[in-house]
C-alpha cells in the first residue's frame, strides 16, 4: 500500500482538531471534539492542538484554550473569511504537513466533511467519518473510531496502522462539552498564510444563514397534534431550548395554526431527526411514516390508549397543556446549571 | 466541441433492515438481503438526469461492485442513463473510502475523463459522505456539495449550485469540470420509463472493467489500498421501540422526561 | 413549421390515447353529465371538469394535464354517463401518457419506487410486512389443506389503524371454522395504487409476478380485505378468469352466514350507517353481502345515507388521491360524514381500510364520540361472542 504523505515514524505526538467558525462564533462541535480531543490526548500525555482559519479569529483563540487546547495555530486572512473548500483546504494541508500530528479530528459538519474528505486523499490517509465515539489503544497508541452504517444498524470499531494522520470526524452532540477553564493558559501561535485569489476557484455568490425550514434533520423534532389546541408558542420555545424546530400532523395544519410545509407524515415532510418529541398527536400511520426513522421517539397524550405510545420509547399520558409548561422550565433551570 | 460528458456515481446496497452480522466471522452477510440502488444516489440520479434534459450531453453512471450489481444498475438506464461503466474485480473488495475513491477516479479517467460528476450525499451502508470530496481530489477539480439545485453556463464552463448549510443555503459557483453531491432527499427521482425498460435490460451498453483494465496501481485498489482495518463488527439490533411509561407526579415525570431527552441528545 | 410538428404529436396523441383507452373517447358526444355528476363538484368551486378533458383529448389539444390527479375513480360518472364512456379509462389513459412524458405529480413517483423496492405502497420494509400478526399464530397457506388465502393486502398490513381491520377478520374467520392459510412476508403486493395511479405498463409487471406467485402456491379461491385489491384480482389480473377466484371478505362471510357456518350471538345495540366502499359496489356491482352482514348481526338497525349504493359518495381516497394531499375544504369525507351524521347513527361502517381512514380522520371534526367509524370486519368481530368482562 503506498505510504502517506508522513510516515508513522515522522508523526509528532500531538492530537490536532480543526476549529470551524462562521462569523465570530466557534461551531458548537468544534468544541465537543476538542473536550473528547483533551481526554485522548491525556490519556498519552500528548499534546491538543486547535487549528484556526479564518479572518479576524484572534479572540476565539482563547476561547477555545479554555476548553483544554494546550496550542492554538492561528491563520488569520481575509481569504479565509468565508470557507470555500481551496482555500480553506490548502491552509489547513499546509498547516498539517508542518506539524505532522499523529491524529486530526474535524466535526462532521458539512463543511468539516468536505474538507475531510478531501484532505484525506491529499494525504493518503484514512478517514473515519461521522464517528459515533472516539478512544485510544493506548499500547500501540492508536485511535480507534467507532462508527456506524446501515442506518445505525450496524457498529464498527475502526482503526488504521501505518498512515498519517489518523483522521476522523464526529458527528455533532456526540461529545459533551468540557467545563470552560477560564484560568487554563495556552499558546497562541500565528501560521503565516500564503494564499493568492486565483487559488479560489469557487465564488460564493450569495449566503443566507437563516429561515430555510428544514426537517428533514433537525436534531429534536417537536410535533403537535391536534391536541395542542393550536398553541405552537410553546412548542416552538421546547424546540428552541432543545436546538431543535417544530413540525405537526394535518390538523392543526388544516385549521391554520401552521404552516403547510411543517406537516409531517406520508404527504409532508418525512424526517430523521435524533429525536422526536409528540405531543397531543395519536400516531395515525399517514403522521408516523413520517418519524419513523427518528432514533428516540417520546410522546405525551392524555390518552392512555394513544396508538402513538405502541411506536413511543418514552411516553407520558397526560395533557401537554400541563406538562409542556413543567418541561420546558426543567429543561431551562438545567441549562442554567450546566452554564453557571 | 466533444460532446458534454457526465457521469452519475452510483452504489447497489443491501436494504439495512435484512442485513446480518455473521456471528463467528463477525462479517457482513448480505447473502439474504435484497439490493437496492443506494437511495441518496436516486436524488443524484434524478438531478443528473434533470441536468442532461436541459443542458444535453451524455450520462452514463460509474459503479463499483460485484457483477451481480448489474441488473441493478439498469434501472438507472431505465431511468434515462445512456450507458454503464461497472468496476468489477475480486481485487477491488473491501475497499474504504480512499481505495474507493482512487478505483472510481481511476474509472473516470479511462473513460476520458467527464465534465461533471455527480455523487449522493452519502451511501446507506457506509454513510461516511466522503466520497465526493474524495473524488474531486484524485481528479484535482473543484467541487460542490450537498446540493439541491445545479445549472449550468455552458459558455463560460461554470456549475452554479445552491448548497445548503444549516438553517440557510450559499449559491455558490466553480469552474468545470467539477464534482457534485446531490443533497439526499431533495430530488425526487422519476419512476422508470417503461418504453425504455426493455431495451434498458437487454442492452450491451454496458461496460465493465477490472483492474487490469483501469491500469490500477495494485498497492492502491481493494483491501490492500486501504489503510484502515475493522477491528469489530458488530448488528445493533433492529429499532424496536422500547414503550416506557413513565410513572409517577406530574413534575417527577416532567424531570424525568427532562434527563431522558438531555440523554439522547 | 411548429404548428405542424405541434400537430403531429397531437395525433400521436390521439392514437396512443385511443390505443391505450380501447377508443372510449370517441363516443362521448360531450352532454357534460359526468362533469356534473362529479364529486369534485360538491367541494370545488372550479369543480373537476370531466367533460371538458375529455374534449381536450378527443382533440388533442393540451390542457387535459391540469386536473389530470384529482379524479378519485370513483366512478360516479361513469354510472351515468348516457354512452356509456369508459371514463375512467380515459383518465388511466391519460396519467400513462404523463408517466411517459414525465409530467406527473409530486409524490407519485416514491410511491412507484416503494413499490418498486419494498414491494408495498407505503414505504415500510418488506421484512416486517406480516408483524400485524405476530402473536395470531396463522398457518401459513397450503393448497393442500386451506379453503383460502387470506389476503392482507398492503394498507392492512402496515397501517396500524387498518391493521385492526384485519385481525378482527381473523377472528371472525376462527369463530367459523374457516381453514385459511396467508402468505407472511411473502405476501406480494396487488398492484393497485399503480394501476390507479395510471401507470399500466408496471402494472402489467406486478400482476403477472403477483399472478405466478399465486399459481406457484396453489391459490385459487383469495379472500381479501380492500376492495381495491378485490377489483385488480378480479377485472385486471392476467388470466384472471382461468384459475382465480378472487372474493371480498364481505362476499365471503355473508356466504358463510348463508351456510350457517358464522353465527352472530351479541347484540350490538348499534344504530349504524353503511358507506359503499366505490371498488366493491360501483366498480363490481357488490351493494347486497356487506348489508347482508349488517342485517345478521342482532340489535344492528341499518339507516342508509341521502346518497347510497350505485350514487354514494366516495370517500375521496381511490386513484391514488391517499398518497396525495388534499385540502381540508374539498374532502368528499368530510360531506359523507355529515350526511352519516344526519341519519342518526352513531356508527359509520364501512368495508375498505382507505375509507376508513378518509372518513375517520373527517370523523374526528365532530365532538368526540360523536360518530365511530368501524370496518364491517370489526363490528362483525364484536358480535361473536360476549367480550371477556
Ligand atoms: C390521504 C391522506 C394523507 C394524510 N397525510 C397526513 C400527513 O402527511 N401527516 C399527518 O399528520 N396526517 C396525515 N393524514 C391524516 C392522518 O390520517 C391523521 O388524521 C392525523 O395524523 C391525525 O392527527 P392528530 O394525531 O394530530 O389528531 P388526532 O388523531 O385527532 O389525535 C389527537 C390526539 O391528541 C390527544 N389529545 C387531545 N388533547 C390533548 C391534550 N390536552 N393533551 C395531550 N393529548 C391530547 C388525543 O388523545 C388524540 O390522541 C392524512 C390522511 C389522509 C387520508
Ligand atoms: S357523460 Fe359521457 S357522453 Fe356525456 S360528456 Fe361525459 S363522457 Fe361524454
Ligand atoms: S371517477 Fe369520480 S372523481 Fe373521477 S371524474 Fe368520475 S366522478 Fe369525478
Amino acid at each position: 500500500m503506498p505510504p502517506s504523505r508522513y510516515r508513522e515514524n515522522e508523526e509528532s505526538k500531538a492530537v490536532w482538531v480543526y476549529l470551524e467558525q462562521e462569523e465570530g462564533t466557534l461551531e458548537n462541535v468544534s468544541l465537543e471534539v476538542l473536550s473528547k480531543g483533551r481526554e485522548l490526548a491525556d490519556v498519552m500525555k500528548w499534546k491538543l492542538v486547535g487549528l484556526l482559519p479564518g479572518s479576524g479569529v484572534h479572540a476565539l483563540a482563547k476561547e477555545a484554550i479554555t476548553r483544554g487546547a494546550d496550542e492554538i495555530w492561528v491563520m488569520d486572512h481575509p481569504l479565509l473569511t468565508t470557507f470555500t473548500i481551496e482555500g480553506h483546504g490548502a491552509v489547513v494541508y499546509d498547516a498539517v504537513m508542518l506539524g505532522k500530528p499523529s491524529i486530526f479530528l474535524l466535526g462532521a459538519t458539512h463543511n468539516g466533511r468536505d474538507l475531510a474528505g478531501r484532505l484525506a486523499v491529499r494525504f493518503r490517509t484514512g478517514l473515519n467519518a461521522d464517528c459515533t465515539n472516539l478512544h485510544m489503544d493506548e499500547k500501540d497508541a492508536l485511535l480507534v473510531s467507532e462508527v456506524s452504517g446501515f442506518g445505525g444498524g450496524v457498529v464498527a470499531m475502526i482503526e488504521m496502522q501505518n498512515h498519517r494522520p489518523q483522521m476522523a470526524t464526529v458527528r455533532p452532540g456526540v461529545f459533551a462539552l468540557s467545563e470552560p477553564d477560564s484560568a487554563r493558559r495556552g499558546k497562541v501561535i500565528d501560521v503565516p498564510v500564503n494564499l493568492k485569489p486565483e487559488q479560489i476557484k469557487t465564488r460564493i455568490l450569495e449566503r443566507v444563514r437563516s429561515g430555510v425550514v428544514d426537517l428533514t434533520r433537525v436534531p429534536v423534532l417537536v410535533v403537535g397534534g391536534r391536541g395542542v389546541n393550536g398553541d405552537f408558542e410553546t412548542l416552538k420555545k421546547l424546540a428552541e431550548i432543545l436546538g431543535g424546530d417544530v413540525g405537526a400532523t394535518r390538523p392543526p395544519v388544516d385549521a391554520g395554526f401552521i404552516e403547510r410545509e411543517r406537516q409531517i407524515g406520508q404527504t409532508g415532510v418525512v424526517s430523521s431527526p435524533k429525536m422526536a418529541l409528540c405531543c397531543g398527536l395519536s400516531g395515525a400511520f399517514h403522521l408516523l411514516v413520517g418519524i419513523d426513522k427518528a432514533d428516540v421517539v417520546v410522546s405525551i397524550n392524555s390518552d392512555p390508549e394513544a396508538p402513538i405510545f405502541e411506536f413511543s420509547d418514552y411516553y407520558i399520558v397526560g395533557d401537554v397543556s400541563q406538562y409542556l409548561p413543567v418541561l420546558i422550565q426543567t429543561l431551562e433551570s438545567q441549562q442554567e446549571i450546566s452554564h453557571a | 466541441m466533444p460532446e458534454f460528458h457526465m457521469v452519475v456515481c452510483v452504489k447497489v446496497v443491501p436494504r439495512s433492515d435484512e442485513i446480518r452480522v455473521d456471528r463467528e466471522t463477525r462479517l457482513l452477510d448480505r447473502r439474504h438481503a435484497r439490493l437496492e440502488l443506494n437511495p441518496p444516489d436516486m436524488s443524484a440520479l434524478e438531478m443528473a438526469l434533470n441536468t442532461r434534459d436541459r443542458y444535453g450531453g451524455k450520462l452514463d453512471i460509474l459503479s463499483m461492485g460485484p457483477l451481480s450489481f448489474e441488473p441493478l444498475l439498469r434501472v438507472g438506464l431505465a431511468m434515462g442513463c445512456d450507458h454503464i461503466v461497472l468496476l468489477s474485480d475480486r481485487a477491488f473488495g473491501g475497499a474504504d473510502t480512499l481505495a474507493t475513491t482512487y478505483t472510481l477516479a481511476k474509472g473516470i479517467e479511462k473513460m476520458g475523463g467527464a465534465d461533471l460528476i455527480f455523487c449522493g450525499e452519502e451511501s446507506a451502508d457506509g454513510a461516511t459522505g466522503q466520497v465526493p470530496a474524495g473524488l474531486a481530489e484524485w481528479l484535482n477539480v473543484s467541487q460542490l456539495t450537498l446540493l439541491t439545485e445545479l445549472s449550468l453556463d455552458l459558455d463560460k464552463q461554470t456549475a452554479t449550485g445552491r448548497r445548503s448549510l444549516k438553517g440557510g443555503y450559499e449559491i455558490l459557483e466553480t469552474p468545470l469540470p467539477c464534482v457534485v453531491s446531490v443533497k439526499n432527499a431533495s430530488q425526487e427521482p422519476r419512476f422508470i420509463n417503461f418504453s425504455r425498460k426493455a431495451w434498458a435490460y437487454e442492452t450491451e451498453r454496458v461496460t465493465v472493467w477490472n483492474a487490469v483494465d483501469l491500469n490500477a496501481d495494485p498497492e492502491s485498489i481493494g483491501l490492500t489500498g486501504s489503510p484502515t482495518t475493522v477491528s469489530e463488527l458488530a448488528r445493533v439490533p433492529v429499532r424496536e421501540r422500547k414503550r416506557i411509561k413513565l410513572e409517577g407526579e406530574a413534575m417527577a415525570k416532567a424531570e424525568q422526561l427532562a434527563v431522558i431527552i438531555r440523554d439522547s441528545l | 413549421m411548429t404548428d405542424e410538428i405541434r400537430l403531429q404529436l397531437d395525433d400521436h396523441m390521439y392514437e396512443r390515447l385511443a390505443a391505450l383507452t380501447g377508443g372510449a373517447v370517441a363516443v362521448c358526444y360531450q352532454c357534460g353529465t359526468c362533469t356534473a355528476s362529479c364529486p369534485w363538484g360538491l367541494v370545488r368551486e372550479d369543480y373537476l371538469p370531466v367533460r371538458t378533458i375529455i374534449h381536450q383529448a378527443q382533440l388533442g389539444v393540451p390542457g387535459w394535464q391540469d386536473n389530470l390527479w384529482l379524479c378519485t375513480t370513483c366512478g360516479q360518472c361513469e354510472a351515468l354517463c348516457p354512452r356509456g364512456v369508459k371514463i375512467i379509462d380515459i383518465f388511466r389513459g391519460l396519467r400513462e401518457l404523463a408517466w411517459e412524458s414525465n409530467h406527473v405529480e409530486k409524490g407519485l413517483p416514491s410511491l412507484l419506487w416503494s413499490v418498486y423496492w419494498s414491494e408495498n405502497p407505503w414505504s415500510q420494509p418488506p421484512s416486517q410486512r406480516a408483524a400485524w400478526a405476530k402473536g395470531l399464530d396463522l398457518p401459513v397457506f397450503d393448497a393442500t389443506q386451506h379453503e383460502i388465502l387470506l389476503y392482507v393486502g398492503c394498507t392492512s398490513s402496515y397501517d396500524q389503524r387498518a391493521q385492526k381491520i384485519a385481525r378482527a377478520l381473523v377472528s371472525t374467520l376462527n369463530a367459523a371454522g374457516v381453514k385459511y392459510g396467508y402468505l407472511g412476508n411473502e405476501e406480494p403486493c396487488c398492484g393497485e395504487s399503480v394501476l390507479s395511479v395510471g401507470n399500466k405498463e408496471y402494472f402489467k409487471e406486478i400482476a403477472g409476478k403477483t399472478a405466478a406467485v399465486f399459481k406457484e402456491k396453489g391459490v385459487t379461491d383469495l379472500v381479501v380485505i380492500s376492495p381495491h385489491c378485490y377489483d385488480v384480482f378480479k377485472n385486471h389480473y392476467p388470466m384472471a378468469e382461468n384459475y382465480l377466484k378472487p372474493k371480498h371478505y364481505t362476499q365471503y362471510l355473508a356466504d358463510l352466514i348463508s351456510e350457517g357456518r358464522l353465527k352472530f350471538e351479541v347484540a350490538l345495540k348499534e344504530k349504524v350507517t353503511f358507506q359503499d366502499p366505490c371498488y366493491l359496489g360501483r366498480h363490481n356491482g357488490e351493494y347486497e353481502a356487506p348489508r347482508q352482514i349488517l342485517s345478521a348481526i342482532p340489535g344492528i338497525e341499518l339507516v342508509e345515507m341521502e346518497t347510497n349504493r350505485s350514487e354514494g359518495l366516495c370517500c375521496g381516497g381511490g386513484g391514488g388521491r391517499m398518497w396525495l394531499e388534499t385540502v381540508n375544504a374539498e374532502r368528499f369525507s368530510n360531506l359523507r360524514v355529515k350526511q352519516a351524521e344526519k341519519t342518526g347513527a352513531g356508527t359509520l361502517a364501512t368495508a375498505c381500510p382507505f375509507c376508513t381512514v378518509c372518513l375517520e380522520d373527517s370523523a374526528k371534526n365532530l365532538p368526540p364520540g360523536k360518530m365511530r367509524v368501524k370496518d364491517i370486519a370489526e363490528i362483525a368481530a364484536q358480535a361473536l361472542k360476549k367480550p371477556r368482562e
